[in-house]
């Protein structure tokens, strides 16, 4: 007998979950279809089919400076995130010290920190030390909301990675930093692109920090947000959404599945 | 310790052994604080000082020109605010609450069915997460409006006449509760399904085996142990939502206008006032503060008990 669920309770579930799946992807759907649709006002009837909103959003210089502005900003945090991650997830897998805990606590705290708070907690800091907004403030407010996103990656995958491979290493004669290269960072980089990805797209996509800390060049949610205002341009920015949706699924699930193949052939079981 | 004729490769490889252990145990000192004294040193100066700096506005030990002058008590005008606060810690309650309540069978299902294909249905469920937050947002603009998808629909099946739409669809409180629950739904499945997958099943069949009935079970043993886990889910929830500023901006309209939005306005609107957002700022921030270590305080009696 399964103990967790009966065959009716089973049906049930199933067809509880293909409805909730119904729900969250119907927009999504619907998002994708309006995207193909003549008329500038997005609703049914539908009015035929056009590629007119995607050809406008390719010769939108505006749209193309904004994702370029966040393409530079999710890139760079992203980086400074994950190397941040990488050392904090070593000292914490592999050092001993006083106070782990807190620390521990400490570095993952971001994770509860209401956005709106730290943009604003963030323009103050500028604001009291006379800096002025650009690109590098918003940069900095987005590596703090990754890092411990980088860490929870990372953390668990080296706490699996047999540490006597590294001990050898370092037996054999290999300082810290080749171990690291060539022993440990291998081991952890399906985690390493994991964390970067994640980073990547939660700065690329992050919003609530950026409107605080914006200088002149409006990143692309800015941008977007600015958008949604005007009902005309709603269709073009309705093109992007689909194509950046579809990307950014089809970059992380690939990625994902490619991190579990590279992880069973690294030899151990996947971390989820 | 020196080298004998005799057994020359034993003491040499005794030594060989002894010199990197001596070695790292000087290099213990410096390598804790370098590994982590970057990261900690970012969040020291771009995540602490900058909540100090909230701190230190709200009670007006600094104060911005032009602002009108008061002292620290009068600075926490929280009657005027407190309602608006109780409005949105109202929403998310009950946002988090039901998006807690649709997720939690979805993850019973995935982690416990046995079914083959749990992390590819995992990943179908929380892909909708990874996309745009904004555009979600959009796809419900379109979906709820007047001349929206479903007052098409209500139109064209004869359910409500022609120009009449149902418009408290779009720039509601309701709106604001769909478009937050739509938008964390998918995260939320993730804490519940990682407490009931490293859930011990043989308690389960124990639990069967001594006569339980599946509802005894799932009351008296499963609820109980996934219970760390639908406390984390409601909390990554209500936490985020409770200080929600763009999807009731872009859904909300006035009867949608949660704290959030004022905090927003007080520093981006027409007349800024960072003293006041700085201090609803650092209401919202004790409050989510409590509440975090209540939730640990929570964990570690779990962990007690089971222990």
């Amino acid at each position: 007998m399964d103990v967790a669920l009966s065959a009716n309770g089973r049906r049930v579930i199933r067809v509880f979950f293909a409805l909730v799946l119904v729900f969250l992807y119907a927009p999504i759907a619907i998002l994708l279809v309006f995207s193909f649709n003549k008329a500038s006002v997005p609703t049914f009837p539908l009015t035929g089919f056009t590629f007119r909103w995607y050809h406008d959003f390719a010769t939108n210089r505006e749209m193309q400076a904004a994702l370029e502005t966040s393409a530079i900003v999710a890139a760079i945090s992203s980086v400074i995130a994950v190397a941040l991650g990488v050392l904090a997830s070593l000292g914490l897998s592999r050092r001993a010290f006083r106070g782990k805990g807190v620390v521990t606590a400490f570095l993952l705290i971001p994770l509860v920190m209401p956005l709106i708070v730290l943009g604003i907690s963030l323009l103050l800091l500028y604001h009291e030390l006379g800096v002025p907004l650009s690109l590098v403030t918003i940069t900095i407010g987005h590596v703090v909301i990754s890092i411990p996103y980088a860490i929870l990656v990372l953390l668990p995958r080296l706490e699996q990675v047999d540490r006597s491979l590294a001990e050898a290493a370092y037996d054999l004669g290999a300082g810290a930093l080749t171990t690291f290269r060539r022993i440990t960072l291998p081991l952890i980089l399906p985690a390493v692109v994991s964390a970067f990805l994640i980073a990547f797209t939660t700065s690329f996509d992050e919003y609530a920090v950026a409107s605080f800390l914006a200088g002149s060049r409006e990143t692309f949610p800015l941008f977007l947000y600015s958008q949604l205002r005007f009902p005309d341009k709603l269709p073009q920015v309705i093109a992007v959404a689909v194509v950046i949706m579809t990307l950014t699924i089809a970059v992380v699930v690939g990625a994902e599945l490619w991190r579990r193949r590279a992880e069973a052939r690294l030899g151990e079981a996947p971390t989820y | 310790m020196g080298r004998g004729e005799g057994g020359l490769t034993v003491d040499g490889t005794a030594v060989e052994a002894a010199a990197p252990t001596a070695r790292r145990r000087r290099r213990f000192d410096w390598a804790t604080p370098s590994l982590l004294g970057p990261p900690v040193g970012w969040l020291l100066v771009f995540f602490l000082a900058p909540i100090v700096y909230v701190a230190l506005y709200s009670f007006h030990v600094r104060v911005l020109p032009g602002s009108a002058p008061g002292t620290a008590l009068s600075a926490w005008h929280l009657g005027t605010y407190l309602p608006l606060f109780w409005k949105s810690v109202q929403m998310s309650l009950i946002v988090s609450a039901l998006v807690v309540l649709v997720a939690y069978p979805l993850a019973y299902y995935l982690a416990l069915s046995g079914t083959p294909r749990k992390y590819v249905l995992l990943l179908v469920l929380i892909a909708p997460f990874l996309t745009s937050y904004l555009l979600r947002v959009l796809a419900w603009k379109v979906i709820l409006g007047d001349q929206g998808v479903v007052n098409w629909f209500l139109t064209k099946t004869g359910i409500e006449a022609a120009g009449h739409p149902l418009s408290f669809l779009l720039y509601s409180r309701f709106a604001v509760m769909l478009v937050l629950g739509y938008v964390w739904l998918p995260f939320v499945a993730l804490p519940i399904f990682v407490t009931l997958e490293s859930l011990d099943q043989r308690l389960l069949e124990a639990a069967s085996d001594l006569g339980a009935s599946r509802l005894q079970t799932f009351r008296r043993v499963t609820l109980p142990l996934s219970l760390p886990g639908v406390v984390a889910a409601f909390l990554f929830v209500f936490i985020p939502t409770v200080g929600e500023f763009v999807t009731p901006s872009l859904v909300g309209g006035t009867s949608g206008y949660m704290y959030g939005n004022q905090i927003h306005d007080l520093f981006n609107g027409g007349f800024p006032d960072w003293q006041t957002g700085a201090t609803l700022s650092l209401f919202l921030l004790g409050v989510i503060a409590a509440l975090t270590f209540v939730f640990v305080r929570f964990l570690r009696l779990g962990e007690a008990r089971v222990a």
